[in-house]
């Protein structure tokens, strides 16, 4: 029996080598040389060809797109909040005051976020009246300056550590991007504690008001420079709390067109985050 | 002690001490487990009893029945209780559960289970470490799960459908046996009989149960089924040998009584019969797997290694790039999911059940699905003469008188209208002395049946001679009348002649004797011979014309009788009181008349069937049990040995040459004696079977038959094989499709065969041929359409891994095109009708042409499916550009795109994505490369419909397409014209009327 067995597996064996190389028919894995070649021949044209096709399609689809606005806008309704700076896991800030390197890579992140709102970097930008959108028709499209002194004890100017080393930390709130998005009324950013015992949360510019000078946005193509408006958010503890570490709940308000209650998106509109502070 | 024996002798032993046989059912429990074991000498042995040495009364008391009046009715019912009924078991089934998880965990179903587990491990892998597990993978399982069910259990009902088919057609013929209980005859089903029974057989009818002959009365039985033997033979109430096969007393279930009554007992029924045995012996014969079911598995393997190989390489690639273990499992799941063509074993299973069914339309009854194909494969057929390419019914074939040979119609639906002189004087004697001497008549109430299909009793050369006269002379009965018979020898084998006295209807008074017979025996009763009526005396002239006649006619196979008559002296005139065994009157010096010759001739569709089988690539070999001149003459009439083609004995005849000096190589045609046969080696058959194109087989026993089946399989042939004995099961059973005949076939040899012709006919051998390259050909344009759409689904995962773009298709969506979209068109082409070379190109080669091979691997994987991936590509990154992610853009965003915490993901324009309102788009592009693969798989469908022909060929009408669309253009207009007017009269009629 094992017998039988051992001369099939021998067989096989001299199977597959003849398989791979046939010396007699000079055959390489089944096929002659000029079986192969061929068969290469064949494919390399008809993969050529249909890369080529491919391409073509792809250029003759990419001309008829706008490079400053793109076709459909309606899978991005009404606008996200997100956060900065965006912590390593989860949207939860956790450091200790009394060592720099748990919030060094935080407020490195926020100067360097920040820095393009400098009045230095601003002043070809235009001065926009306060209050209105600042609508224009082109061709040429201006972007409005964002003075970072708006930003008051966040602005990163008077306290370089955006609080933190006090244990009162600064993140920036923004809403964002969607090209030609008119909010209605006068949109702010609306924070709240989900412990008012615990932390007490200041916004600044006051009551995280957005002016309205900011939009619409035209693209990154048109609106060169231009400044998205940022909503700082201070969370100061609360001096009797034992345990520093509160939740923090931001949503846009103020508006009704931008949408803050989505059941499945819950950045739509509204971002949650964690602040714990260790001494 | 052998289990036989104790059936046999021991048990009726014990019956006939206590009243009820009550222990016959153990003991046949207990035989039939240990049947199994034995082989066939065994059971040849096997066949001992001991119920013809019985004398009457101690058969009486046996079977404790009354010898004339039967059991009673009661008694009947209390033993059909205990022993059960009469008939066949049929082989042991598979148990359905065992069927049920062969469905469950054969095939890809098996791959599928592998790739639900992954996900519920996956998941729960994902519930421990992760409080908000994503359900994904959960829904995925259960999915796959169900899909694994569903398929199994629709597979499964198919199967069972298909062999409930089967079970009907088993009772689709009762037959009925003609019992005495309490002293009246009555006709009841065959399965109802009982041992014990008193049975009465008459000719014609089919052998009941083993009986035991009371009385007979010349009874002749053909026993040629069981036996082989092709004589029938008489059956008496003595008991003639020790061995209850050559006995004279029993006769055998299922063969046939030829002619006479018999009364006899039942001794034993169903399995215990010498029958039951041998069926149950044949039964046990492994079958070898069909082809059909080897490509599956071939074609199992194959998908399921290239699934394995992609989702390991890909697994381990996804490691080496940095995902996740998770993500790595989810990608080898997704592989597995879209490399594997969940459909497609439930539509291959619909696809033959379809093509059963057709078959069956066409009389052939298939009895395994995959029969269907097999037959498609066929290389070699090996034919049955007899009743298959030939119509069992001895028809006249060529007359000679007058010196001249006239040939006779012989075809089916007597169209050919061949004719000869009737005027002639000659043919007035030769068809009165046809008619008269002749024992055979037609049965009676056949007024509105046509001549030739009008049942006869007696035999068949009779038959045939009477149907002739009756078509070309006159009725025979009214001639009967008018020239009543007063004395006759009837036919028997050793005088050879058969002679009767007849009065004559002109001359009332005279007697004429008219002779038929062997026709150099006939010859020698006579001194003169008939001329255009006149009558001159026999010469040398004469006897050497009639040799060179007889020898043509002979030489045509046919079978030649030979007419002569004598008018009787005066003295012999009416009221003569004539002596048949001592002859009291002359029986010499007669007057020849003329030769009829008989042959059975081929069904009128034959050749052209063997024709196309021809053309087909297809070894038609003729095997059979007649004499090889009447084998050659059919061969030859039917093309199995073409025109062009002669024998060696021919040619060397032609040659004026030994058979020995010829040239062996210019020789295709060969005709085989059995005892030839029998004396060679399989090498020398083997050199037969390949160097002679056209083979016939005469004078073969059945046994032979298994010999040459396997000798054409050993040469590498895919053998279909014609049978209706018993004893041709064994070859049924070795072929690789087994055809059984549905009218004179036996039970035992469709239980054996796979494919049954209902109208014996083997011109449906070549319908079944067709119809199995059909579904071989369906099948591969349903595989290579259904295996394209696998290339689409795969490689949005490998762009998806390789390039870091999002995922194309889901997994979810993947499923749905493969169980979904894909399978009622695939379903579809097992209707598409042949194409144009279907019987012209050669049977494939079930070793090379795979049902899916290289080629069709390179078509639908590597130039349509490349084609339609890139489709669902375009379509892809369409969308997401025209939504703001240029494809530039896209590379390698996968990371970004993918973190749920990241809800400000930039695009091409600045716009800035939360990760829900991504997840939206991403599900868009999903749908839309669903919607692209759908539409290409439109293209995919029509391409697949033919694989050489051009579509508008093959019934494709383009412009048939189109007629609907003005009414489509209609529908738009008219609701577009509905809604304008709804919107300019808000709350108007027509608003109240049609806005829904």
């Amino acid at each position: 029996m094992t017998k039988t067995e051992k001369k099939s597996f021998h067989q096989s064996l001299a199977e597959w080598k003849l398989f791979i190389y046939n010396p007699t028919r000079g055959e390489f894995l089944g096929r002659t040389a000029k079986s192969w070649g061929l068969i290469l021949l064949f494919y390399l044209v008809f993969y050529g060809f249909l890369a080529a096709l491919f391409t073509f399609t792809m250029w003759a689809m990419l001309q008829t797109l706008n490079d400053e606005v793109p076709k459909y806008r309606d899978q991005i309704p009404s606008p996200g909040l997100m956060v900065f700076p965006k912590p390593l896991t989860a949207l939860e800030y956790t450091y200790s005051m009394s060592k720099p390197p748990t919030y060094e890579k935080f407020t490195e992140d926020l100067k360097r976020f920040l820095e393009p709102y400098s009045v230095e970097e601003q002043k070809n930008l235009t001065n926009c009246p306060d209050g209105t959108p600042f609508k224009q028709s082109g061709p040429v499209y201006q972007a409005c300056q964002f003075p970072v002194s708006l930003l008051q004890n966040c602005s990163g100017v008077n306290d370089t550590d955006f609080g933190y080393s006090k244990g009162q930390p600064c993140i920036l709130v923004k809403m964002n991007r969607i090209i030609e998005l008119m909010p209605d009324g006068s949109p702010q950013i609306i924070c709240d504690a989900k412990d008012a015992d615990i932390a007490n949360i200041l916004t600044y510019p006051d009551h995280g008001l957005i002016d309205l000078k900011y939009f619409p946005y035209y693209g990154k193509k048109r609106h060169v420079g231009y400044r998205q408006p940022l909503v700082a958010v201070q969370v100061i503890f609360e001096s009797s709390a034992t345990k520093k570490e509160v939740t923090v709940e931001c949503k846009i308000g103020g508006s009704s067109n931008l949408k803050n209650e989505d059941d499945r998106d819950k950045f739509l509109g509204r971002v949650v985050f964690k602040v714990t502070v260790s001494t | 002690m052998e289990p036989g024996k104790e059936k046999g002798t021991a048990t009726p032993r014990e019956q006939n001490q206590s009243p009820r046989p009550n222990l016959k059912p153990v003991t046949m429990n207990k035989n039939l487990r240990k049947k199994k074991k034995k082989d066939l000498e065994e059971l040849k042995k096997e066949v001992d009893m001991d119920d013809h040495k019985l004398t009457l009364d101690e058969l009486s008391a046996k079977y404790s029945v009354d010898l004339t009046r039967g059991h009673s009715l009661k008694d009947a019912q209390e033993i059909l209780f205990i022993n059960g009924p009469n008939s066949l078991t049929p082989p042991p089934s598979i148990p359905n559960w065992v069927k049920f998880c062969k469905q469950m965990f054969g095939g890809f179903s098996l791959l599928l289970w592998t790739g639900a587990f992954l996900c519920f491990l996956a998941y729960s892998i994902n519930l421990r470490y992760n409080e908000k597990a994503d359900k994904d993978n959960l829904y995925l399982g259960i999915v796959l799960s169900a899909v694994v069910l569903i398929t199994g259990c629709f597979s499964y009902y198919q199967e069972s459908k298909s062999s409930k088919i089967m079970e009907s057609f088993k009772n689709m013929v009762p037959q009925q046996a003609l019992v005495i209980r309490d002293g009246e005859r009555m006709q009841i089903n065959v399965k109802d009989v009982v041992l014990g029974d008193l049975v009465e057989v008459k000719g014609g009818d089919q052998v009941p149960a083993d009986i035991r002959v009371i009385s007979a009365q010349g009874c002749k039985v053909d026993n040629s089924s069981l036996t082989g033997e092709s004589e029938p033979q008489s059956r008496c109430p003595d008991c003639t040998h020790e061995n209850p096969l050559e006995t004279r007393n029993i006769i055998f279930f299922s063969t046939n009584c030829v002619e006479g009554t018999a009364r006899g007992i039942v001794i034993s029924t169903g399995d215990n019969t010498v029958m039951g045995r041998i069926a149950s012996l044949t039964s046990g014969l492994t079958m070898g797997q069909t082809p059909i079911a080897v490509e599956i598995e071939h074609f199992i393997h194959l998908i399921t290694a290239v699934a394995v190989f992609l989702g390991v390489t890909f697994f381990f690639l996804s490691l080496i790039l940095g995902y996740g273990w998770l993500d790595a499992v989810i990608f080898l799941i997704g592989i597995i999911v879209a490399n594997v063509p969940e459909g497609l074993l439930a539509t291959v299973t619909v696809c033959l059940t379809l093509t059963a069914k057709r078959m069956a339309r066409k009389n052939c009854l298939v009895k395994n699905l995959e029969a269907v194909e097999t037959l498609g494969s066929t290389s070699t057929i090996c034919s049955d003469k007899t009743g298959t390419l030939t119509q069992n019914r001895m028809t006249v074939a060529h007359l000679w008188f007058d010196k001249t040979v006239y040939e006779a119609d012989t075809s089916e639906e007597q169209t050919t209208g061949k004719t000869f002189p009737k005027s002639s004087d000659t043919w007035f004697y030769l068809a009165r002395i046809a008619g008269l001497c002749n024992r055979a008549d037609f049965k009676p109430h056949q007024e509105s049946v046509p001549v030739a299909k009008r049942a006869t009793t007696g035999d068949a050369s009779e038959s045939a001679l009477l149907k002739f006269i009756e078509q070309s002379y006159n009725s025979v009965n009214e001639m009967r009348e008018k020239n009543p018979k007063v004395a006759e020898i009837p036919f028997n084998s050793t005088n050879k002649y058969q002679m009767s006295i007849h009065l004559l209807e002109d001359n009332p008074q005279a007697h004429m004797l008219m002779m038929k017979g062997a026709p150099e025996k006939i010859l020698d009763f006579c001194t003169s011979f008939m001329l255009n009526g006149q009558e001159f005396p026999m010469d040398e002239e004469m006897k050497v014309d009639f040799q060179n006649a007889y020898l043509e006619l002979g030489g045509m196979g046919e079978r030649v009788l030979g007419f002569c008559y004598l008018n009787l002296p005066s003295n012999f005139s009416k009221g003569f009181q004539f002596n048949t065994d001592e002859l009291n009157f002359p029986m010499e010096s007669l007057c020849f008349v003329g030769l009829i010759s008989m042959i059975d001739p081929p069904r009128t569709a034959v050749p052209d069937a063997v024709g196309k089988c021809r053309n087909a690539g297809i070894k038609v070999i003729m095997v059979t049990g007649d004499h090889p001149i009447t084998a050659k003459a059919i061969a030859k009439s039917v093309g199995i040995i073409s025109e062009a083609n002669e024998t060696a004995e021919e040619m060397a005849a032609r040659l004026n040459i030994p058979v020995s000096q010829l040239n062996t190589k210019s020789i295709k045609a060969i005709v085989v004696h059995g005892s030839e046969l029998k004396d060679m080696d399989s090498n020398q058959l083997d050199h037969i079977l390949k160097t002679y194109k056209e083979i016939v087989f005469a004078r073969t026993s059945p046994q032979q038959k298994l010999i040459i089946v396997e000798g054409c399989q050993r040469l590498g042939a895919i053998v279909a094989v014609t049978g209706d004995g018993v004893n041709d099961s064994p070859a049924l059973k070795k072929a690789d499709i087994g055809i059984a005949m549905g009218i004179t076939g036996s039970d035992v040899s469709k239980q054996a065969a796979d494919m049954i012709l209902l109208d014996d006919n083997f011109a449906s051998i070549v319908t079944g041929v067709e119809e199995g390259r059909l579904i071989f050909d369906n099948l591969k344009k349903s595989i290579a359409y259904t295996l394209t759409s696998n290339i689409p689904e795969i490689t949005p995962f490998l762009m998806f891994i390789i390039l870091s773009i999002p995922l194309p298709l889901g997994t979810i969506t993947i499923l749905c095109i493969d169980l979904g979209t894909d399978m009622v068109p695939a379903i579809s082409l097992a209707y598409e009708s042949p194409e144009s070379d279907i019987m012209k190109r050669l049977p494939r080669n079930p070793k090379t042409d795979n049902l899916v091979n290289h080629r069709l691997i390179g078509m639908a994987y590597g130039q349509i499916g490349m084609i339609q991936a890139l489709a669902g590509f375009f379509t892809y990154f369409v969308i997401l550009a025209e939504n703001g992610f240029k494809p530039l853009d896209l590379l390698g965003i996968r990371l970004y795109w993918d973190d749920a915490r990241l809800n400000d993901l930039e695009d091409s324009y600045g716009q800035q994505w939360t990760y829900e309102q991504r997840k939206v788009m991403e599900f868009t592009c999903q749908t839309s490369f669903f919607i692209s693969i759908v539409i290409v798989q439109w293209a995919d469908l029509i391409i697949c419909k033919t694989r050489r022909n051009s579509l508008f060929k093959q019934g494709m009408k383009i412009n048939w397409w189109f007629c609907a669309i003005p009414y489509s253009a209609l529908i738009f207009i008219y609701d577009e014209g509905r809604k304008l007017i709804i919107r300019r009269r808000p709350g108007g009629w027509l608003e109240k009327e049609t806005y829904y």
